[in-house]
């Protein structure tokens, strides 16, 4: 049986008994406030915590934003950060570095990104890697091959070297589809979904594990609470 | 408001929740500030205990005009499910709000969490104020499985759950059904007392 990638919080590690497969590419998929970006980094801090390395790659938000946000978190500690043990990259400071600020990439482009991520992950000794957003950065390759082809290779390359990794894929609210692109679910090892229910109106937050290649998984939906305890589940109460 | 009749249910409770695992108290409206004169007796009386009150019936600052200080009960956290939906917006150490009394599973979780913070050797109780007010604001059948589900996880963690039914009349079918899955009921009737 592979190595298991505890996530840290309890009642998700207890649905894919014990963790992730150490060294998958998982997909989280949800809409604009589901609780991806604090779920990616609950799994990066309690990683550190062990001593497992980590890399934050943002797209979607400037990094003062990022860190004003964790210090809401009782989990989040900035010595983590200051110690290196988490590294926080903004991507669009080394697009603009790299002088890849086009709106498309060609497929050297790609490969020359692919390249810094991978050196970057190398570099660190990461045994966490997470992008936010995969979407953002789909965004710029122009064709379904070159995200296949993108997503294929970072993946292989992270699983050799035992590195979990985390994707986060925009949707369009109360969607139950995966990815904007139609591609990024084939080529990752699991999928978690964050959605939502209404409930007189209000908002509950849900999440479900879709797909997890390697482990036997609970597909139950799971109540989501995010409080500045961080990400906490409970079995979603069900309406007949 | 007589002492007689609070410490007549006080003794009820006590009695009961030190014999049985889950205790339901079916009660008339008119004697609900009887009740809570008594729970917060038993509260008092078992300072080292950790109790845990749920309440979506009245707002916190409600128990703080009625007991004029609750830091008098340090040993006790609310969770108030009644107040941010109700417009009140307030944050007090002994309090948690919860934004709205239909996230059902955020009460379950927030109880949960307080209750594992408790000292070793220390008994637990959860107060469930009250059945008939989740009913309100929520599907009988959603409210049936988290009592369930409440309960259960309750008996696995050795948590003494105590809970509120106000009696308005005929009791609804749902309530009757649930309340009988404590182990324990106390009726509250005046002539009881």
């Amino acid at each position: 049986m592979a190595d298991k990638c505890e996530t840290g919080i309890k009642e998700l590690d207890a649905q894919m008994d014990g963790g992730f497969p150490a060294g998958s590419t998982i997909l989280i998929a949800g809409s604009s406030g589901s609780g991806k970006t604090t779920l990616c980094m609950q799994f990066l801090v309690n990683g550190a915590k062990k001593g497992e390395k980590g890399v934050f790659f943002t797209i979607t938000e400037p990094l003062f934003k990022l860190m004003g946000n964790l210090e809401k978190f009782e989990f989040f500690d900035k010595s983590l950060v200051e110690n290196g043990l988490i590294t926080i990259i903004d991507l669009r400071i080394i697009f603009e570095r790299m002088g890849l600020d086009s709106e498309r990439y060609t497929v050297e482009d790609a490969s020359a990104l692919l390249d810094v991520i991978k050196d970057i992950a190398k570099e660190l000794d990461v045994k966490r890697l997470v992008i936010d957003s995969i979407t953002a950065l789909c965004y710029r390759l122009q064709t379904k091959e070159m995200i296949r082809d993108f997503i294929f290779k970072l993946g292989t390359f992270l699983a050799a070297k035992e590195c979990t990794t985390f994707l986060t894929s925009e949707i369009p609210p109360k969607t139950f589809s995966f990815s904007q692109y139609g591609i990024e679910e084939f080529i990752s090892d699991g999928i978690l979904f964050l959605g939502d229910v209404d409930r007189g109106g209000d908002l509950i937050r849900t999440l479900q594990i879709v797909k997890m290649r390697g482990v036997s998984h609970s597909r139950a939906k799971y109540a989501m609470s995010i409080s500045s305890r961080g990400v906490e589940l409970a079995p979603l109460l069900k309406m007949r | 408001m007589s002492t007689t009749l609070i410490d007549g249910l006080k003794e009820r409770i006590s009695s009961s929740i030190a014999m049985y695992e889950s205790v339901g108290i079916v009660l008339p409206g008119t004697n609900y500030p009887d009740l809570l004169q008594a729970l917060f007796g038993c509260v008092k009386e078992k300072p080292n205990d950790r109790w845990v009150y749920i309440t979506a019936t009245r707002p916190f600052d409600n128990f703080m005009k009625l007991f004029g200080d609750v830091s008098q009960y340090p040993n006790v956290t609310f969770i108030d499910c009644i107040s941010r939906s109700s417009g009140i917006v307030r944050t007090d150490e002994q309090c948690i709000y919860i934004e709205s009394p239909t996230m059902l599973e955020k009460i379950t979780m927030e109880a949960s969490n307080l209750l594992t913070q408790t000292p070793e050797g220390a008994e637990k109780y959860l107060i469930l104020d009250s059945l008939t007010t989740l009913m309100i604001y929520n599907d009988p059948t959603l409210v049936t499985e988290f009592f369930y589900q409440l309960l259960n996880k309750a008996r696995s963690e050795e948590v003494h759950a105590i809970s509120l039914v106000v009696e308005e009349g005929e009791l609804d079918k749902y309530i009757n059904k649930l309340i009988y899955l404590n182990d324990k009921i106390i009726k509250v009737r005046d002539s009881f007392i």
